[in-house]
């Protein structure tokens, strides 16, 4: 009893310090505004009745649980954080997928001949996440008794640039133009190779949220889907933008990444069913893997996970 | 017989950040073996002069003339206002302290400090550390220290004016003593007149500024100074030129 | 005995008691802040992990906190030597406490590689700095009046550092220290997310995981370490300063 109360009032308190300021809908990134965002800086927000403020994000930048907690009403996760959030009482809801398959990767010096992602972990360094699923996974299948890991520089190509035996995760679609962009001769391996395809920089909302209030959901989703149409027809104006928020990556870039994303967030799927589509089977497939890799305890139900509005 | 030295002053400038004349044009002599007190208000160049004399500081214009009985070279010795004993040694490694800065042997230095020691009354406090001693076990050490290198100039800069007035007189009747036996030039600065008449065969009062010399006097008093004299009608009469002198 | 551990433990007590309800009854979610009891099976459950994690980042810590107090106190003594090296120099010492450690992490593995000699340099990086301010300040302000006795009896300036000034300025470097210990953890721990190993690396795998009891695990493990060093340098000190120094008497 006194929980309902408590949990009553809370907002109440919360609604009178917001009355101060504006009714903004807030957009929490999980990354630096790249090409990866470009649709939602397109998005014309203002055609669907909002007023969105898009808050960049870095290194660690902890979205999915700012999603849950509501200190922001949308934010970009991954499919693996949704089922990881989920299975710890932490209601996210994925709403839009803008990668369809996963640009996660691993980054190697090209001089290595290698041929397959299993080659990279026979010898040299690797800087991986090692508490995502896809790293465990790659543990399992091919041992890292050869390798030495080390933690992920997170977008810095630095320590690969200085050792050829260096490879790195990265994003299939930023850091390997970087780096040939500093005259490295890179090769690539996605690590959708090995069967661990999440769906990538999904727009999720808090089921709390998502059920207080469908319709500014809806709307939202609805600006989505039109900004990243916008974003792949001409991502010129949505680039600028960015560049000026995000002056790391020079505009040359901006434009080869713009390019280099586009068979990631168009695809089959989305000819068929619309951009940011999402199914209930990829869904639990990856729920799968989590249970498998002991991530998860039970099961979670897909259903629940995502929801196409 | 007196193995002290003999001080002449010609003409002592100090100036401070060049405007503030401490010490203006003093002529002063010193004889060898004398026990001379100097008087006078703050600020009126007491310490400064006494620094000068130990070579800590050095004078603008004029010369300062150090006369020895035999040898070239000679200790000075400075008892400062607080007894400023290293708190990390014990009282006997305080008391040794010059002597091992001068670089004399450790079985030497250990046995005059104790000698001086046993000279003040402290030779049963060897191992205890400042932080355990009163003020005035404190400042019986530092007297200790300033004797044990023998120097045949003592300089003290009102070095009982925080002790209460019991162990005053008592360490004063000591440092008479110890200057009756050893025989050095002493000069004792103080703010009190009655210590002042108490201890010194001369005494000498400073103006406020520039250090002028207002008194200049051949204390009339018998040669041994005990606790009987505190109440004798002449040391009274002694202080009352003394205050005189300073309230001008 | 009673009078040192009972005062402490009483808040932790109650505020242990007080989060523990919070989380259960759902005042508070579970995956912002873990109950003390997930937080106490994570401990358990990870112990053999958390250990390793523990000894490793002590290793690092310890020898970056060696590091800073060696090298640091030697600056302070080249430091004191004279005003003009002072003026010329001290700003970059001031450096040490200035730079944004998580900036300049990533450099460090440029430099030191994927090993604990970047934690180390990190550890060293952190905690440098109040060793050297502490100790220059000790040396500086040692009495007028005891540098005199040693000018009067004709001592060098170097017998005059190690003979007073070192002595006379230790309770200040003992307070250099105490400050220096727990940053030495800190940057222990950061130099961890950026080079991998110990608790720091704990932390991070934990956090992409979500598995937020055993990133208090691994930060109260952090905490008890940096207390623990403390605890070291106050021993110490206790038994260097406690026959002269007032903060080592008894009340």
């Amino acid at each position: 009893m006194y929980r309902r109360t408590f949990l009553k009032t809370v907002p109440a308190f919360a609604l009178l310090a917001a009355c101060g300021k504006s009714a903004k809908t807030k957009l929490a990134l999980n990354w630096k505004p790249e090409p990866e965002f470009g649709g939602f800086y397109a998005a014309p927000y203002s055609k669907h009745g909002l007023d969105v403020e898009i808050l960049p994000g870095g290194t660690g930048t902890p979205t999915v649980q700012m999603v849950g907690a509501g200190s922001v009403d949308f934010g970009i996760v991954s499919a693996d954080e949704v089922i990881l959030a989920r299975s710890h009482g932490n209601d996210v809801v994925a709403l839009f997928a803008v990668f369809q398959d996963s640009p996660t990767g691993i980054m190697a010096h090209a001089s290595r001949n290698l041929t397959s992602i299993g080659d990279v972990l026979k010898d040299g360094t690797i800087a991986l996440e090692s508490g995502l699923p896809f790293a465990r996974l790659l543990e399992r299948k091919y041992g890292f008794s050869h390798v030495k890991v080390v933690p992920s520089p997170g977008g810095d190509i630095t320590s690969f640039l200085h050792d050829e035996k260096f490879a790195q995760q990265c994003f299939l679609t930023s850091e390997p133009i970087a780096a040939r962009k500093q005259g490295a001769s890179v090769k690539v391996f996605a690590v959708s190779e090995i069967g661990y395809d999440p769906y990538t920089t999904v727009l999720a909302i808090s089921g709390d949220s998502l059920r207080k209030n469908p319709d500014r959901a809806k709307a939202m989703v609805a600006a989505v889907r039109d900004g990243w149409r916008a974003y792949l027809d001409d991502p010129k104006a949505a680039n600028q933008q960015m560049n000026q928020l995000n002056p790391t990556m020079d505009l040359e870039t901006f434009a080869e990444v713009a390019d280099a994303q586009k068979p990631f967030i168009e695809t089959d799927a989305t000819r068929r069913n619309g951009l940011g589509t999402m199914s209930r089977e990829r869904w639990e497939t990856l729920i799968a893997q989590f249970k498998d890799l002991g991530d998860i305890s039970q099961t979670i139900p897909a259903d629940e996970c995502f929801r196409m509005l | 017989m007196s193995t002290g030295v003999a001080v002449q002053l010609e003409q002592v400038r100090r100036v401070f950040n060049d405007r503030l004349v401490v010490i203006a044009g003093m002529d002063l002599r010193i004889d060898a073996g004398e026990f001379l007190a100097v008087l006078g208000p703050s600020g009126c160049g007491k310490s400064t002069l006494l620094r000068m004399l130990a070579r800590l500081d050095e004078p603008d214009s004029g010369q300062i003339h150090m006369e020895t009985p035999s040898e070239k070279r000679f200790q000075t010795a400075f008892v400062f206002q607080d007894a400023n004993l290293l708190p990390w040694r014990n009282v006997l490694d305080n008391a040794a302290l010059p002597l091992e800065l001068m670089g004399e042997a450790k079985a030497v230095r250990m046995e005059r400090a104790r000698a001086a020691l046993e000279q003040v009354g402290l030779d049963d406090a060897l191992d205890r550390y400042p932080a355990q001693l009163s003020g005035g076990m404190r400042m019986r050490v530092s007297l200790a220290r300033a004797l044990v290198t023998e120097p045949r100039l003592l300089l003290l800069d009102e070095p009982f004016a925080a002790l209460d007035e019991i162990t005053r007189f008592h360490l004063d009747v000591q440092l008479r003593e110890l200057w009756q036996r050893r025989g050095m030039t002493v000069i004792f600065v103080t703010h009190s007149v009655s210590e002042a008449a108490f201890l010194a065969n001369r005494a000498v009062v400073l103006g406020r500024s520039g250090g002028a010399i207002k008194l200049d006097r051949r204390l009339e008093l018998p040669a041994v100074r005990n606790n009987e004299l505190r109440g004798d009608p002449r040391l009274g009469q002694e202080m009352r030129l003394l205050l005189g002198a300073i309230e001008e | 005995m009673r009078k040192t551990l009972l005062p402490p433990l009483i808040p932790l007590v109650v505020f242990t008691l007080l989060a523990e309800f919070l989380v259960r009854e759902g005042f508070v979610r579970g995956y912002l802040v873990p109950a003390p009891s997930a937080v106490l099976r994570a401990m358990v459950s990870g112990r053999v992990e958390l250990l390793h994690a523990l000894l490793s980042t002590s290793a690092g810590s310890l020898a970056g906190f060696a590091l800073s107090a060696v090298t640091g106190i030697a600056i302070a003594i080249l430091l004191s030597s004279s005003r003009g090296v002072q003026r010329a120099f001290y700003p970059y010492a001031i450096f040490f406490q200035t730079v944004p450690l998580i900036a300049v992490a990533p450099l460090l593995v440029i430099w030191f590689g994927f090993g604990i000699e970047t934690v180390i340099a990190s550890a060293f990086v952190a905690s440098v700095f109040p060793v050297i301010a502490n100790t220059l300040s000790g040396i500086l302000s040692t009495d007028l009046p005891l540098r005199d006795l040693f000018k009067l009896y004709g001592a060098s300036p170097l017998v005059t550092l190690f003979k007073l000034r070192l002595p006379a300025a230790l309770p200040q470097v003992f307070t250099g220290l105490r400050v220096s210990a727990g940053l030495a953890v800190v940057g222990a721990i950061v130099g961890e997310f950026i080079a991998g190993g110990g608790l720091g690396s704990v932390v991070e795998v934990a956090r992409t995981q979500q598995r937020i009891d055993k990133v208090f695990a691994a930060v109260l493990l952090a905490s008890l370490l940096g207390l623990g060093l403390f605890g070291l340098i106050n021993l110490f000190s206790h038994l260097m300063l406690r026959r002269w120094h007032a903060s080592e008497q008894a009340h």
